[in-house]
């Protein structure tokens, strides 16, 4: 087999996993934004259904009294269908006498034609109950029966004698699925939130990312490159779990820490500082905790990546400016740290595109509050779209939030890649066939 | 690097300072699942193995037992684990080694994915999944999970193919062996150790999962422990820290072991640059 048949077949379920899982998302994305999807709507275009409430809409907007009344009522046809129930319930003897006497008659509404059975007389009608159930059988309202098709509705608003002038309209209120829209960008630009969650959301990426995974990364790669192999190791262990313990088990020990009942609590309360919840008390508390929390998982990634920058420094520079008696900030100032120039480049571009993204440990820990004061853009879209308390889930909002850091990000991951040196990772395959 | 003439005290002291209240949370994390402690209290009044109860009876009456749900987290962070290396294995030496028209965008792509904050799309794929019908079923939550983590470790092996000697392949295309050949029997030897690296990093990730099956799997009851953990947390008629820290440390073993067995290749791979 050709070498560029195997390529595509060794490449071909990547590129469906990304289709499927990466590039259908983005497009989605964009074009959700510009509806009203939600849990009311379903997610698969709708049904065409007249219900009591879409009723009452219609009158609120100016639909003919009659013709509200007329579809509120129904009317009643003598079609094969009722005469099939009038043959159940009474018999094939009552059955013959309504079909000869009234067949695909109609009547606009109950009256006529209970007035029209007692005109025949016959005797299983005698009473009025009677009357009324046979009556009943004939009713064809159009409320509350599911059509899969405008045209389907408009047929049985047509049967129902409601004013053709009128269908355009009813048809319209009848439709429960979602439709286009650009509302929710009207109300991104509206809503005070959205500026609350951009502010939430910058504070949260830039202080994590400056004094955590910049700073702490820094100082805990520099300060254990100094220490003893055996010392070093140990600290490094201690600053690597965080980012390989489950998020869940993470923020639980920080529950544990900073609850009311919890460590710092308890140390304080024999010293006379009331219990209170240190992760939650106020909006600066619960700043405090997010921030801490993500902040020792991203310096933990800062201090692996700048550590294996370190190392790759030849030792001969750094002994010749311990030979020179150079001190030790000084070999920090004038050798390490410009040879980390590429790394924090790296940490930034890399961890400020998953910091946008990510919701989980603030989800876990203040579930954005207390109100809505760390709640970041992320969890927004999350919160809007599939786990807000209201139970109807904004699917068409939510996306409107997520197609804002879709293309963020697009555009970060865009010149994230002219960090790479192209060139060299597409060197040319050397075997020809 | 070790100066020996001078102190390195004043380091530790500010590294201990800075660690102590991670080094807390871990010792208590674990001694708080074996001891029992009065309210209010922090110092352990007695030794008791009753938080590790759940092992033998569901915590929640009619709740799932924690073995079931160790099953589905298991075979949740296998599949991904298997399907991610499978998937990145091939596609990987189809970047790194063979020409094929397309080469370029597909590296590319590979780059902007590999930073490309996947949550943002959780939307869209919720609908995706339910289109398909495999929302709310762990197949669709392994499906999403193994798309996520593609580029990353397509990456990952990806470098270690580049770092193959040319001559092997050359030595065995000259014998008249195909390129398939050659890959499976002369280069994958040769990649054994990222083969490992990338099943052990994508096991990991998959075990500690948690918005993926929290948003694409909610069902009545939680399907994996990561989800059962934090509904436990955050449910109001148990509030019991140290019922929480024995199944978070239960929960946590299989990541533990793998931390204590592979800590330097471990160290080596999240460098690479992880999500999260």
């Amino acid at each position: 087999m050709r070498q560029d048949r195997i390529g595509f077949l060794f490449i071909t379920p990547a590129v469906f996993a990304v289709v499927v899982f990466y590039l259908v998302p983005v497009l989605m994305t964009a074009v959700i934004a510009f509806t009203d999807m939600s849990t009311a709507t379903g997610i698969r275009g709708g049904d065409y259904v007249l219900t009591e409430s879409s009723l009452r809409k219609l009158d609120d907007a100016s639909l003919p009294a009659d013709t509200v009344a007329q579809l509120a009522e129904g009317g009643f046809v003598v079609d094969a269908d009722g005469l099939a129930g009038i043959e159940a319930q009474f018999g094939a003897a009552l059955t013959t006498r309504i079909a000869t006497a009234l067949l695909d008659e109609k009547f606009d509404n109950r009256r006529e034609i209970e007035r029209a059975l007692n005109d025949l007389r016959a005797p299983e009608l005698r009473i009025t109950r009677d009357r009324k159930a046979a009556a009943a059988l004939f009713q064809r309202s159009v409320l509350n029966t599911r059509h899969d098709t405008p045209e389907s509705l408009r047929a049985a608003l047509s049967v129902a004698d409601i004013p053709l002038a009128d269908h355009d309209q009813i048809v319209q209120a009848a439709y429960t699925g979602w439709s286009w829209t650009t509302r929710n960008f009207e109300l991104l630009v509206s809503l005070p939130s959205t500026l609350r969650y951009a502010l939430n959301t910058l504070m949260y990426v830039s202080v994590t990312l400056v004094v955590f995974n910049i700073g702490l990364g820094l100082f805990l790669a520099i300060s254990t490159f100094y220490l003893p192999e055996r010392t070093s190791a140990t600290f490094r262990a201690i600053w690597f779990m965080p980012r390989i313990l489950p998020p869940v088990l993470y923020v639980l020990m920080w529950k544990w820490m900073m609850l009311d009942s919890g460590f710092i609590a308890s140390v304080l309360a024999p010293l006379g500082v009331a219990r209170i919840n240190w992760m939650m008390e106020t909006e600066v508390h619960a700043w405090v905790a997010v921030i801490l929390i993500n902040g020792v998982v991203g310096a933990s990634f800062g201090m692996i990546i700048f550590a294996s920058a370190i190392k790759a420094i030849p030792q001969t520079m750094l002994m010749a400016a311990e030979v020179d008696g150079a001190s030790r900030w000084q070999q920090v100032r004038f050798i390490i740290l410009p040879q980390m120039r590429w790394p924090i480049l790296f940490v930034t571009a890399y961890q400020t595109l998953s910091l946008l993204a990510s919701f989980e440990y603030i989800l876990l820990s203040t579930g954005g509050g207390p109100g809505s004061a760390t709640e970041v853009w992320a969890m927004a879209a999350f919160r809007t779209a599939l786990n807000n308390y209201g139970g109807n889930l904004q699917y068409g909002m939510g996306a409107t939030f997520a197609l804002v850091l879709v293309l963020i990000g697009t555009a970060l991951s865009l010149i994230y890649l002219r960090f790479f040196n192209f060139q060299a990772l597409l060197s040319k395959p050397r075997i020809e066939r | 690097m070790q100066p020996h003439h001078r102190s390195y005290w004043p380091i530790v002291a500010a590294l201990t300072a800075l660690s102590a209240p991670l080094v807390i949370m871990y010792v208590y994390q674990l001694i708080d699942t074996v001891t029992t402690t009065a309210p209010g209290s922090i110092i352990p009044n007695g030794i008791t193995l009753q938080h590790w109860q759940f092992l033998s009876q569901p915590i929640t009456r009619d709740g799932p037992t924690i073995w079931a749900l160790a099953g589905n987290t298991l075979i949740f962070a296998c599949s991904t684990a298997v399907v991610v290396t499978g998937v990145s294995l091939t596609a990987a030496y189809a970047l790194s080694r063979l020409a094929m028209p397309g080469r370029g965008l597909f590296l590319g792509g590979l780059i902007v994915l590999h930073a490309f904050p996947t949550l943002t799309l959780i939307v869209a794929v919720f609908l995706i999944l339910q289109y398909m019908g495999l929302y709310d079923t762990l197949t669709g939550v392994i499906l999403v999970k193994v798309a996520f983590e593609l580029p990353f470790g397509i990456w990952i092996m990806k470098g270690f193919y580049d770092s193959v000697p040319w001559e092997i392949e050359m030595a065995g295309v000259t014998d008249g062996a195909s390129r398939f050949t050659v890959w499976r029997l002369l280069v994958l030897p040769q990649v054994q150790p990222g083969l490992a690296a990338l099943l052990i990093f994508s096991f990991l990730s998959g075990w500690s999962e948690f918005i993926l099956p929290l948003v694409l799997a909610p069902a009545n009851a939680p399907q994996v422990l990561a989800t059962y953990l934090a509904a436990i947390i955050a449910d109001d008629r148990v509030a019991d820290f140290s019922l929480f820290k024995a199944v978070s440390i239960f929960y946590a073993l299989p990541v533990l072991a793998i931390y204590v067995i592979f800590q330097k290749k471990l160290m080596n791979i999240y460098g690479g640059g992880s999500k999260g």
